[in-house]
């Protein structure tokens, strides 16, 4: 038996004006967790839905178990065991759990009447490989992101897959619960199921890979064994560049104005329609002039609704803010904005972006005061903005969503400065962004502040917490915990801190940073 | 490489030819007009004729008026289902005071306003707060404008209003410089609206509300004053075509403007405005309104049966939509080209 599961030979996927792949060279080794890295764009998820029967290559062949195989839709993936879990979820929240893992493929009485009884016990058998406890009848939409991943990831089991994709399992979800699915992860493979993983995140990779491939503009770049690998290995194959992502900044000067005081900001929690928010009890903090302080915590630490609160979007149960020494008493976006606080939203697709306008209004949509607009002035304004951000895109009348996710970003940012604000908060600032134009972001934000602009972040991402911040606060549970300068930060300490109680610290701990 | 080479001759033919596709599918509403005129023009002499045509707008004045409101609650992903009948209550309430009161035109016209625009404000009001989806929040006040519309006139007429008042009559049989005043009327808000839609603040909070309500709101948009100020917007056009209507027929009658809202949405929908909210054009909806507007008058002079106008109309209608459709998938497929044309942009 050949270490080789599947091979892939002289993969070419032709787009208009574009060729996603180049020739491609792939292979998933048996029993191993195969590692696919790239920037944005590089062809990973290409390769991936050609691997799954979403799309078809132009030229190349593939084979499994050394036979040709011909891949031409999800059904003949299926059929030869390969199956993937997209980065978006795909589960029907209002069926159940089970409803959900036999979609498509239902169990049947004399092929007519739902086998349910049949259905719920195999379900609960694949969620107990994954060691998750659910009730198999309850509505997929009342449970958490990361259990609604498990139910996907009991589908595929369920249907006997061989070859397991993960695009990008855990972009969306809490450091706990990515804990929780690398377990999930060793545990299939060594079950007898062949990863192929696709990540941003480093440290993941060099967590759970076996085998690496590196992607570049739809080439393979460069492929070896873990033993071989470092970071620096990757980052270098990656970008074409060996780049250290963090450039040193000078310290901000202690008699430097404060311009952000924050005292017992209170917060209760409230049930939205778009499931309940962490209370938030009794936070103080202050920001001075040109200061990046970071906000660390997991999910549900109550992180977002902070700063959404700071943001004007949430209203307070007790506490107060000040900005320069002025009460800010607004319970809106636009009064926290005039007070000189805005907000780069989480989900950029979702809070952010207009899809139908251009990437001029998008940075320009709530700039202008009074009845009617200068169009001059606008766009004098959006393009020094532009040039500022190095945003890539020579016509400013094209869809924003023409851009990519890094670019988009700097879309947001620009908006945010247009309105001239004291302090820029942000919300996970390089969520779904590639590692080049994190470090371009990166080098943005630092450059601001160290223009005088204060700058508020939170971020889940610990390695990101690090390298941009001048001080940090790590919440837990709606609190501030600690309080950790520059000099005191670390991957430990900032994991120590942020976890709820010491049994949660401790099944984290196998996760090196 | 072979593929590269094969690929860019590919890419220039595909990409110029689907570039010029597109442009005439941007241009459509206006390309669908001139080839319908030039049709009927040469079909049957009848058609092009300065009164024919002075009618025709006098006509279609109507619907493109209706249809500026719609398209703006359209563009917040909205709709408003109540213009036929709010067009009919203000008819309503300015006969009543042309015919009982003793104060005057201006009097009437205000009041016709006045409470086409509470109608509007119970539709924000609805939607805004209450959170009754457009459809049916509007669909409600349709029936309940119509119902105040009978009420009031107890089912009657009120004949005669140019024996009370000469100015009243002005409005729908007037005319500036042989341009019949409806059509003055439509031209100027028609100017003003593209004006709104494309250089104010408002106009951009509005594309803005239907392209992302979520984002619009976290970015400091005020999605409820927007909400409100479209319905408000629609009320004040759906007034407008109700004085005009009992001007023109010298009498105000309770029915005036039944279905009156489906010429208009045709209008907006076949303008290119699409129903998700958020894309879609002001001067669209006008050029929409005439291709529905010339095709009534033309097939009429044809003398075709009133049945098929209505099935081809129909038949426009669906295929508008489908075309529309073709187009975004045209326009995703291109946009790629469209990015490669400068090479810096993309990265």
């Amino acid at each position: 038996m050949s270490d080789v599961l599947l091979e892939a030979r002289g993969i070419v996927r032709l787009y208009p004006g574009n060729i996603a792949l180049k020739g491609v060279d792939f292979c998933i080794y048996r029993d191993k967790v195969n590692v696919l890295i790239g920037e944005n764009g590089a062809g990973k998820s290409t390769l991936m839905r050609i691997l799954s029967g979403v799309e078809r290559a132009d030229e190349g062949t593939i084979l499994v178990e050394s036979k040709p195989v011909q891949i031409r839709s999800p059904r003949e993936a299926t059929a030869l065991g390969i199956a993937i879990m997209h980065q978006e979820l795909s589960v029907v929240p209002n069926l159940d759990v089970t409803e959900n893992i036999f979609a498509g493929r239902e169990l049947t009485k004399s092929g007519l009447l739902i086998d349910k009884s049949n259905e719920d016990r195999q379900s609960q058998r694949a969620l107990e490989r994954l060691q998750q406890h659910l009730d198999v009848d309850r509505h997929v939409s009342q449970y958490s992101l990361g259990t609604r991943q498990m139910v996907e990831l009991a589908r595929t089991i369920a249907h006997g897959s061989r070859i397991l994709i993960l695009d990008e399992p855990t972009s969306a979800l809490s450091t706990a619960e990515a804990a929780s699915l690398f377990r999930v992860v060793e545990e299939l493979k060594a079950s007898g199921v062949s990863i192929v993983y696709i990540s941003h995140r480093l440290h993941e990779l060099l967590h759970l890979g076996d085998h690496f491939t590196v992607l570049r503009s739809g080439r393979v770049v460069g492929e070896a064994p873990r033993a071989q690998v470092t970071r620096e290995w990757i980052v270098e194959r990656m970008s074409g560049r060996t780049e250290e992502l963090t450039s040193m900044r000078a310290a901000v000067p202690d008699d430097a104005e404060t311009v952000l005081e924050v005292r017992n900001l209170t917060l209760a929690p409230s049930v939205g329609d778009e499931g309940a928010q962490a209370p938030v009890h009794d936070v103080n903090l202050s920001l001075r002039c040109g200061e990046i302080l970071g906000i660390y915590g997991l999910l549900g630490a109550g992180r977002t609704e902070l700063l959404e609160a700071l943001a004007g979007l949430r209203k307070l149960e007790d506490g107060r803010i000040q900005v320069r020494g002025k009460r800010v008493h607004s319970e809106s976006v636009s009064g926290a904005a005039r007070a000189g606080l805005v907000l780069v939203p989480e989900d950029r697709q979702r809070d952010g972006l207009i899809p139908d306008l251009s990437i001029r209004e998008n940075i320009a949509l709530v700039s202008s005061s009074g009845p009617v607009y200068s169009r001059q002035k606008e766009l004098e304004r959006v393009r020094s903005l532009v040039r500022d951000l190095q945003i890539r895109a020579n016509d400013l009348e094209l869809p924003v969503v023409a851009l990519s996710g890094g670019n988009q970003q700097k879309v947001l940012l620009a908006r945010c400065l247009m309105r001239d604000p004291v302090v820029l908060m942000l919300d996970e600032p390089t969520r779904g962004v590639d590692v080049g134009a994190k470090a371009e972001i990166y080098g943005i934000l630092k450059d601001l502040a160290s223009r005088g602009l204060s700058i508020l972040f939170t971020s889940s991402e610990i390695e990101e917490t690090r390298l941009l911040a001048d001080r940090v606060l790590v919440m837990c549970q709606g609190r501030v915990r600690v309080e950790l300068q520059k000099e005191e930060l670390t991957d430990e300490a900032l994991f120590a801190a942020a976890s709820p109680d010491v049994a949660c610290a401790q099944r984290i701990e196998g996760v090196p940073a | 490489m072979a593929a590269t080479q094969i690929l860019t001759q590919r890419d220039r033919l595909a990409s110029s030819s689907a570039r010029v596709a597109l442009l005439l599918l941007r241009g459509r509403a206006l390309i669908v007009l001139v080839l319908l005129v030039l049709a009927f023009s040469a079909l049957t002499p009848l058609f092009f004729t300065a009164n024919n045509l002075a009618i025709l707008s006098k006509h279609v004045a109507l619907s493109a008026i209706l249809a500026i409101g719609m398209t703006f609650t359209i563009l917040t992903e909205g709709i408003d289902l109540s213009v036929g009948s709010v067009a009919g209550l203000s008819g309503i309430v300015a006969g009543y005071v042309i015919t009982n009161g003793h104060r005057g035109t201006v009097a009437a016209i205000f009041a016709a306003i006045a409470v086409a625009l509470v109608v509007g404000l119970l539709n924000g009001f609805l939607i805004v707060r209450a959170g009754v989806a457009p459809f049916i929040a509007t669909l409600g006040t349709l029936y309940m404008a119509r119902g105040a519309a009978l009420l009031s006139s107890s089912g009657r007429t009120f004949p005669n209003l140019a024996s009370k008042s000469k100015a009243f009559a002005v409005i729908g049989q007037g005319s500036l410089l042989h341009v019949p005043i409806p059509v003055c009327l439509m031209l100027l808000l028609y100017a003003v609206a593209a004006f709104i839609a494309s250089r104010t603040p408002l106009g951009r909070h509005i594309y803005a509300v239907g392209g992302n309500e979520r984002a619009a709101r976290l970015a400091g948009i005020e999605v409820s004053r927007v909400k409100v100020i479209t319905y408000l917007a629609s009320a004040f056009c759906a007034a407008l075509v109700g004085i005009i209507i009992a001007s023109q027929l010298d009498a105000a009658h309770p029915a005036t403007g039944e279905s009156f809202e489906l010429n208009a949405i045709a209008a907006v929908v076949l303008g290119g405005t699409s129903l998700s909210g958020g894309r879609g054009s002001i001067t669209g909806s006008l050029l929409g309104a005439f291709v529905i507007g010339v095709l009534a008058d033309g097939l009429v002079m044809l003398g075709i049966s009133e049945f098929w106008q209505i099935a081809i109309k129909g038949a426009v209608i669906v295929a508008a939509v489908a075309i529309d459709q073709f187009q975004v998938r045209l326009q995703a497929r291109l946009l790629p080209f469209l990015l490669r044309s400068n090479p810096e942009a993309g990265a």
